[in-house]
């Protein structure tokens, strides 16, 4: 099993550190920042466990940039294009919440909404959490959209998380029979497997 | 509403959707070719002379941008980076120069003369290997320049002017497709191979091909005579009699003129 995480390769996190601080990004150059980021674990994290037969768990995909940068105002068309190098996952969970749920949620764990999760950058709003709420909005009315388009499996995480951990070994141990069936084949036809 | 680009200006793909709509009265001049054949002095020569004809000039060029070219002589320096990710940041790196300084200094009239545009990536893409119709749609934000001047060498011309410049450096040599081990032969396989994409591109997207085999000064002549006739049919509207083809035997490919 392997484990990625959105944001996190190193190759543009100083473009991306320069870009949020400055607040000089376009919705295009945020589209494509992320994109390189998640090229570049593509390529190096995601791919090479891939090819060798293993599970990989991604904490968001390409569905976040659909969402979110189309939110932004990029072409839905083009940002599909950008990440066209990246496979459908197998199976994809979208956890759903309302907007002042996740932002509830947020303004728990730290003081402030940052100025790009906010949608500050579009000028919707002049209030953070006012913006926040009409971004985040459009964020998850693409999401929707996207779960019927990409066949996203939607769990309500307004429920108790060991409810939603419930449904999501379910439907995970669904897509694993198959898995494991391949390797009981690969494992019963190379004894001296490791 | 997404601008609307005034007279013949069009995007090479959806564009930038979230812009308000504004006319765009500047010029967008390109000048392409491939390492070490002079553009960056025929660049400044030609802003030198646009400036003293009255123009505002402002000039951009290939991951200039603040945002990235930190970033991108970092990664070069790491060899860290794959076709895929070469691509996004060139793209990154032209669409943050597209709105930061290219697009506003049309909307103010300016000429733009870009070191090197959506094409350079174009080719290098094409002889990496990535799908050409992905590198295409990423770049379907750009705007389609004006007037895209292309200095056309051959191998043979260029090793030498490369040598007596700053040399042969990894990626302009394409070691970072194994091609050889030896730099001097990747060089000459990997540029060989750049120039025929090129120019493949400049019959597919109308280059006006330029010799750069001759002098400084006589290149720089040619791109001036081009100029000063785009902006002159700029200035009459495009009237259609005035539209035609360049008469300038210049024009013809560097190809056709060698086998004439």
């Amino acid at each position: 099993m392997y484990f990625t995480e959105w944001n996190s390769s190193r190759l543009v996190r100083n473009s991306m550190r320069r870009g949020k601080r400055r607040n000089l990004l376009t919705p295009s150059t945020f589209s494509l920042l992320h994109a390189v980021d998640f090229a570049d674990r593509f390529i190096y994290q995601i791919l090479p466990p891939l090819r060798a037969g293993m599970i990989v768990l991604a904490d968001r995909y390409v569905y976040t940039a659909f969402a979110r940068d189309v939110a932004r105002g990029v072409h839905p068309d083009w940002v599909r294009s950008v990440y066209r190098f990246a496979p459908r996952p197998d199976l994809t969970f979208f956890f759903r919440v309302p907007i002042d749920v996740s932002l509830e949620r947020l303004l728990a764990g730290r003081a402030k909404l940052k100025y790009y999760e906010a949608g500050m950058d579009l000028g919707l709003s002049t209030d953070l959490a006012e913006s926040f709420r009409l971004f985040q909005g459009r964020v998850l009315e693409n999401y929707d959209r996207l779960a019927e388009e990409f066949d996203l499996r939607v769990i309500d995480a307004n429920h108790d998380i060991a409810g939603q951990q419930k449904v999501v070994r379910r439907m995970t141990g669904e897509i694993l029979r198959e898995y494991d069936e391949q390797r009981a084949r690969v494992h019963h036809g190379n004894s001296h497997g490791h | 509403m997404a601008i609307r680009p005034s007279r013949a200006k069009r995007w090479h793909g959806h564009g930038l959707p979230y812009l308000d709509e504004k006319p765009l009265p500047g010029h967008l001049i390109v000048i392409e070719g491939t390492d070490g054949v002079g553009r960056s002095t025929q660049v400044e020569l030609l802003r030198g002379w646009l400036e003293l004809e009255g123009h505002a000039v402002s000039n951009t060029g290939w991951t200039r941008s603040p945002l990235l070219s930190a970033t991108i002589a970092d990664a070069k320096a790491g060899h860290q980076l794959t076709p895929i990710t070469f691509s996004l940041l060139y793209a990154a790196d032209f669409a943050d120069r597209l709105e930061h300084e290219i697009l506003p200094a049309l909307q103010a009239g300016f000429v733009v003369i870009a070191d090197r545009y959506m094409y350079t990536a174009f080719a290098r893409n094409a002889v990496m290997g990535t799908d050409p119709e992905w590198t295409h749609e990423v770049f379907g934000m750009a705007l389609v320049p004006d007037l895209v001047l292309y200095l056309e060498i051959d191998v043979d011309t260029l090793v030498p002017r490369v040598l007596r410049g700053k040399g042969m450096d990894y990626w302009e040599s394409g070691m970072h497709l194994a091609l050889s081990s030896d730099i001097f032969d990747s060089f000459q396989n990997y540029q060989r191979r750049i120039i025929e994409e090129y120019r493949r591109l400049a019959r597919d997207f109308g280059f006006v091909t330029i010799d750069a085999r001759e002098s400084i000064s006589k290149i720089q002549s040619e791109i001036r005579a081009h100029v000063s006739d785009y902006l002159r049919r700029a200035h009459n509207g495009f009237q259609p009699q005035a539209d035609g083809p360049s008469p300038a035997p210049s024009a013809r490919p560097l190809a056709q003129a060698r086998k004439g």
